[in-house]
């Protein structure tokens, strides 16, 4: 009834032929069916491959690892010891996303110190968010494996611990850091050095990125008290 | 006859199904999104984002995952649905742990390109081409002829 040859020569106004005498001859009839056009799919997936690279590289740089859309809640970071290498710190400012509750008469930008260490260890970490009255209390590293984190930086209001710095500069323009791979804005004060050791750590945090974040022991919990 | 009956089962109709929609497409966009929320779970062992990021970084992935579901259920919207798709799965990248570490970006960005390349009623690919091979060598004998 419906030989291939046939088949071909209709197949310009015929859409789809679901009733086709045996089965054995609809497997012989060339489908028409949806299908994915290659120039068409690459008409999207070119830019897309595009921004997904940018995106990528600009992150590598640091220059996105600051510029999160925080919630404007701030969380506290403490730890006993924190040993890095390649250390950088310098002022920035991080901007909550538009119309936060928590922006208040801030215009929604939060004036931070950005710290960054290439590679650090932590001992006894603890980290604690304020959700109103609890406390949401993140513990880990208290054992014999410490916390270890590379290219982790944080946006900082407040930071305070007995620091010992190795081969420290001061004053340098933040554009031009290279001890930790990340640059600030031109013009800003900064400094670095190649070896950081802090004692009794006590940050408030308003942003933590890191490249890889390795939490053994990790503990969470809820309390009335943060760290 | 117990073979014809049984050729028009489950399989077929699924099959049928399957043509009039860009399947891949929708079902990798959704399943990016879903591995993108999965990984959110567990970024509490691995990132310390709590609190940071509200809800953006939750938002983005379940928009993925509606988007891939509605690519397959209403796939003629589909121009539509992988555009927006596509910049939610880019978008996850600042948001959302870089997008599930990578596999639900890779996942989101094929799924949505899929979808956008696709065509209904396409006739098969060996056709296509024999077709195109034929023009090519009309052209051929046609400039000859004028030679």
């Amino acid at each position: 009834m419906a030989s291939p040859s046939d088949a071909n020569s209709s197949a310009g106004n015929t859409p789809e032929n679901p009733e086709t005498g045996s089965a054995a001859e609809t497997a012989e009839v060339p489908e028409r069916r949806g299908q994915v056009r290659l120039r068409r799919a690459a008409v999207m997936a070119v830019p897309a491959t595009l921004a997904a690279a940018a995106l990528g590289i600009l992150t590598a740089q640091g220059a996105l690892g600051v510029q999160f859309s925080i919630s404007g809640m701030p969380f506290t970071v403490t730890a006993k010891s924190l040993d890095g290498t390649g250390f950088e710190q310098f002022g920035d400012l991080d901007n909550m996303i538009p119309n936060s509750p928590n922006a208040g008469d801030t215009g929604g930008q939060v004036l931070v110190m950005t710290s960054a260490i290439k590679s650090a260890t932590l001992d006894s970490l603890c980290q604690s968010v304020d959700l109103g009255g609890i406390n949401l209390l993140i513990k880990a590293g208290s054992g014999s494996t410490k916390v270890t984190a590379s290219d982790l930086t944080t946006d900082s209001t407040e930071l305070s611990g007995d620091a010992s710095f190795g081969n420290i500069e001061i004053g340098n323009d933040a554009s031009t850091l290279t001890k930790a791979g990340v640059q600030g804005k031109k013009g800003v004060f900064s400094q670095q050095s190649d070896t950081v050791h802090i004692d009794n750590l006590r940050q408030t945090n308003y942003a933590t990125t890191a490249g890889v974040f390795k939490l053994p022991g990790l503990k969470l919990s809820f309390s009335d008290s943060g760290c | 006859m117990s073979d014809n009956l049984s050729r028009q089962g489950m399989r077929p109709a699924f099959r049928r199904w399957r043509a009039g929609r860009p399947f891949w497409g929708g079902l990798l966009l959704a399943l990016g999104g879903a591995e993108i929320l999965l990984t959110e779970k567990v970024s509490l062992k691995v990132a310390m984002h709590i609190g940071m990021q509200g809800m953006t970084g939750y938002l983005l992935p379940v928009l993925m995952v509606l988007l891939g579901l509605l690519i397959l259920f209403s796939p003629s919207q589909r121009l539509f649905y992988s555009i927006v798709g596509v910049l939610c799965t880019l978008g996850s990248w600042l948001t959302s742990n870089l997008g599930g570490f990578f596999v639900g970006l890779l996942l989101g960005v094929v799924g949505s390109c899929l979808t956008f390349g696709w065509l209904p009623d396409q006739e098969p690919r060996s056709e296509r081409r024999r077709r195109k091979r034929e023009a090519k060598s009309a052209t051929k004998t046609e400039l000859q002829h004028q030679a």
